[in-house]
């Protein structure tokens, strides 16, 4: 008899714990190795035969890779170009999101159905497709080999997805709270910044952390815009690095960690926020 | 204000709203900033794809107009048709397994136990590393030579052979394998599919098992009869979109890890050779004319999507 | 006399159907109106107009002598307690509270002294640092009224404010708000389908049904001359028996002039209903149903017709059993079978 118990494999409830330990030590044991053998990688020392047997641990531990990458590749410079986009475009970005989301929450229907159809579509075309007219569109703007054409992405929310999620965050809120804001006589821009946003921050902490990475990890746009050297984001920068000479992986072995750690960073920070809200209470 | 309170008469029944145009214009211009990024970034580029696909523009010299010549070129041009054979075979293979591998993942952890918590971090990780590093990284696994995987399997086995005897796999160099590594390298990065999947199949009714579990039914029942036709939508809309997806997520690993080789172009997908004639042979009209190709499977991709959400609005009564 | 809230003829829709059908309403300066009546009734829809959260298609309003049908509703000076409270989860209590002064740029320092104040008024002054997340429903509900009373409004809107409480915290706060009400004489207009709860708040009660005022009156007067068949069976628990004023009843003592009998209907609540008498008309008792001291007794007629009474417990008689029934005429209503509509002989 397993009708009395509560869930849905009772009895052996322990014995499927287990189980499912043992599959999440395999998806580890999958996922995590690409990455640790990366690292592994960059602290190889350059220009050595290779080894006859894999090493997790290589023999000698080394530096040079990182060195070489940061004096060759000018990683220092890209990084910084970097980082300038990632800190004029993600608050961007974030902001005209999160102010369009709410917009489409609280405006006349038939404009929420267009916008939300548009931002369907435009969620569907793929990047690459849109390629050439946008660079022929800044190229006529004489906006190419400069870093605005990184940026403008923002405009879009850096994707319309960003867009619907802040607008169904919006409108999951209950109706209750905009009419008291209604009675207390607050404008739609106020009501969004003292009760809406604040009561989304969730939201707004996981999409920030989202649009750092793929503004961080842009490497396509920054291939076609930038020719200057002295412009090059650090996704480019590693492209140029790996040709330099593409035997000596240590090298950019090195540079595609520099590259990864902050992306990694930031979403390890948010992860949390869409991958364990297991048991949320509402208040 | 009107002169309130004299007549106690009914008024004419005319609708009054309150016109708040304070509230209104505010929204408005709320929703402007993205009206321009998805009119300037979207929809004026599409309609420019359009306008240069029926013309000869290298950027430097004004565009010439070419009619339909591009799209007859196109239909010659044998690096087209093997592109978009390859993209399309990419999308048939490499996107029904990144699917299923998404939800397998999501039904191995979708429920709490040691460790289940990191292990869906980790599923994450690789879709969270930069395209360009991800490709680095498999550069340099795939090489022949230095890389980690045939060393691996070199293991036991002598003068660069396998255990077996075998040369092993000459990864970025054959056809086959090339073509297999790409589709190995984007197995791991179905990260995004993993996160929808996990949260619908958390959102599914747990009384729905319950009842299942009193009726004592298999494990295998269970995701036959129940898993999979709850979940049937979200994945069938998600393989649509996996599918879209694919024509630009292949554009990394081709470029940067084969190259669009081994000859003859075995890993030249849509989105490489769109970049490739646009932005190396500088044929900006013959590139429009490819993209407006990809386009045209998106729509179809798109409308193909629009009819699964009506038939399964139908379905579930929605 | 001076007029705290008017509505003048106000119709609304939602849609396309009309849930707000011309309706005339007066809330004198320091009274308290319950809208009562069943869900669906456009009770809230009354209160969503008051405050303009939603339009009207025809009427007008006026708070305070003011014509304010096309005002937006933050400029109507009316405060409102939501069915839900809509309290803001990220605020304090006493930020909930004083939020509707500090947006209307009342200086932060005199905002929370008057938020603390009305937070004492109201009994809620212990949780001021609390966030919403961390109060009880009673709680809430305090807080939804601190934060309503603050801003000294024209008007107050309750909707619904006790239904979200459990039974005898509701009783409790009902007489908290009566008191509330009388301490700081505040025009009001409290929403809710609970007729106990109406008779024991209001000044005056306004019956709603299908969008349509149905009575206005005291409590007193809805409950001793109700104006229709609806009011009368909606008020009260059980409900008013209704019977043919031609059929098997008889009520004994003086009748009134009857004109014709065969269109009105006899109306008496159950505790008119006496079973003791030796005369009577005969009725078979289906069902019994003890509630503490009273009893109600669930009787058939010999036409079929049901017939509900209220008894002592102590005396109630068996199932199955035969009784007579008895009603004084004093004790009864006459209602329009057709219309429903009040009867005056």
């Amino acid at each position: 008899m397993r009708g009395r118990a509560r869930g849905p494999s009772p009895l052996p409830e322990r014995a499927a714990r287990l189980w499912r330990t043992l599959g999440a030590v395999f998806v580890l044991l999958v996922f995590v190795p690409p990455l640790l053998l990366l690292v592994s990688g960059s602290l190889t020392e350059p220009g050595l035969p290779p080894s006859p047997t894999p090493q997790l641990v290589p023999e000698p531990l080394s530096t040079t890779g990182y060195e070489r990458a940061l004096d060759l590749g000018g990683l220092l410079r890209a990084s910084l170009n970097s980082l300038l986009v990632a800190v004029v475009a993600v608050p961007l970005s974030v902001l005209v999101a999160a102010l369009a989301g709410f917009a489409l929450a609280r405006i006349a229907p038939r404009v929420t159905a267009v916008v939300v159809a548009a931002s369907l579509v435009a969620l569907m075309v793929p990047a690459t497709a849109l390629l050439v007219p946008r660079f022929a569109i800044f190229r006529l703007l004489g906006l190419t080999d400069t870093l605005v054409p990184l940026i403008a992405p923002a405009l879009l929310g850096t994707s319309p997805l960003y867009v619907l999620v802040y607008y169904l965050a919006f409108r999951a809120l209950p109706a209750d709270l905009y009419d008291a804001c209604l009675v207390e006589d607050l404008s739609p821009l106020r009501t969004w910044w003292r009760v809406a946003l604040p009561l989304v921050r969730p939201v707004t902490a996981g999409l920030t952390a989202l649009t750092f990475v793929l503004t961080w990890s842009n490497f396509l746009d920054p291939l076609i815009y930038i020719y200057d050297r002295e412009l090059f984001t650090l996704p480019l920068a590693l492209r140029s690095l790996s040709l330099l000479d593409p035997t000596n992986f240590p090298v950019f072995l090195a540079g595609a960690v520099i590259a990864m750690v902050p992306a990694l960073v930031v979403f390890a920070l948010a992860q949390r926020r869409f991958l364990h809200h297991d048991d949320r209470s509402e208040g | 204000m009107s002169a309130s309170g004299a007549a106690p008469g009914r008024r004419a029944a005319r609708p009054v709203r309150s016109p708040d145009t304070r509230a209104r214009r505010q929204l408005a211009l709320m929703l402007t900033p993205y009206l321009i990024g998805l009119v300037g970034l979207v929809l004026v580029p599409a309609l420019v794809t359009l306008g240069m696909s029926v013309t000869d523009y290298d950027l430097l010299r004004p565009p010439t107009w070419a009619g339909l010549d591009n799209f007859a070129a196109l239909l010659d041009d044998p690096i087209f048709r093997v592109a978009l054979l390859n993209s399309v075979v990419f999308a048939l293979v490499a996107v029904p397994l990144r699917v299923l591998l998404a939800l397998g993942l999501a039904l191995l952890l979708h429920r709490r136990a040691a460790g289940v918590g990191t292990a869906r971090t980790a599923t994450l990780l690789p879709t969270a590393v930069p395209e360009i590093a991800y490709g680095l990284l498999w550069l340099w696994l795939f090489n022949p030579l230095y890389g980690p995987i045939n060393q691996l399997l070199r293991v036991g086995g002598e003068n660069g052979l396998t255990v077996l005897g075998r040369t092993p796999p000459q990864w970025l160099t054959d056809p086959t394998s090339a073509r297999a590594g790409i589709i190995l390298m984007s197995l791991f990065t179905m990260g995004e599919t993993f996160v929808v999947l996990l949260a619908a199949r958390r959102a599914l009714p747990r009384d729905v098992y319950e009842m299942a579990a009193i009726e004592d039914a298999t494990g295998w029942d269970v995701f036959r009869r129940i898993t999979l036709p709850l979940m049937a939508p979200v994945l069938a809309l998600l393989a649509v979109r996996d599918a879209v997806a694919s024509l630009h997520f292949t554009f990394v690993p081709a470029f940067v890890v084969t190259d669009g080789g081994p000859p003859p172009y075995a890993t030249t997908y849509l989105s490489l050779f769109v970049y490739q004639t646009g932005f190396e042979y500088l044929r900006y009209g013959y590139a429009a004319a490819a993209t407006l190709v990809m386009m045209l499977l998106t729509v179809a991709a798109v409308l193909v999507q629009w009819r699964l959400i009506r038939r399964y609005r139908r379905f579930y009564q929605v | 006399m001076s007029d705290g809230l008017v509505l003048d003829g106000v119709s609304a829709a939602y849609r396309d159907t009309t849930v707000l059908h011309e309706v005339d309403l007066s809330v004198a300066r320091g009274e308290l109106l319950v809208v009562l009546g069943p869900s669906g009734a456009g009770k809230s829809t009354v209160l969503r107009v008051v405050a303009g959260l939603e339009p009207v298609t025809a009427g007008r309003v006026r708070i305070a002598g003011r014509d304010v049908t096309e005002e937006r509703p933050g400029r109507r000076n009316v405060s409102m307690v939501f069915q839900s409270y809509a309290l803001f989860p990220h605020l304090t209590v006493v930020e909930n509270i004083a939020f509707g002064l500090e947006v209307r740029d009342i200086p932060r320092r005199l905002a929370r002294e008057r938020a603390r104040a009305a937070a004492e008024t109201v009994g809620c002054a212990g949780l001021l640092d609390r966030r919403p997340g961390q109060l009880s429903g009673g709680e809430r509900q305090r807080v939804a009224l601190a934060r309503a009373l603050v801003r000294e409004p024209d008007v107050f809107l309750l909707d619904e404010p006790l239904s979200n409480l459990d039974l005898a915290l509701r009783a409790e706060m009902r007489t908290e708000l009566r008191a509330l009400h009388d301490r700081i004489g505040a025009t009001m207009v409290h929403v809710t389908h609970d007729q106990t709860e109406a008779l024991v708040l209001a000044d005056r009660i306004a019956v709603l049904r299908d969008g349509r005022v149905e009575q206005v009156g005291t409590p007193d007067e809805i409950w001793r001359t109700p104006a229709s068949s609806f009011v009368a069976r909606f008020v009260g628990s059980p409900a008013m028996n209704l019977l043919p004023a031609d059929g098997p009843l008889r009520p004994r003592g003086d009748a009134p002039t009857l004109t014709d009998e065969a269109l009105l209907e006899i109306g008496f609540r159950p505790e008119a209903v006496a079973l003791d008498s030796t005369e009577g008309t005969p009725a078979t008792v289906d069902r019994v149903e003890v509630i503490g001291a009273d009893a109600f007794a669930y009787l058939r007629l010999a036409a079929g017709q049901q017939v509900v009474a209220r008894v002592p417990a102590a005396r109630r008689p068996d199932r199955g059993a035969t009784v007579r029934l008895d009603v004084r005429w004093a004790d009864t209503h006459l209602f329009h079978a057709a219309t429903g509509r009040r009867y005056q002989p």
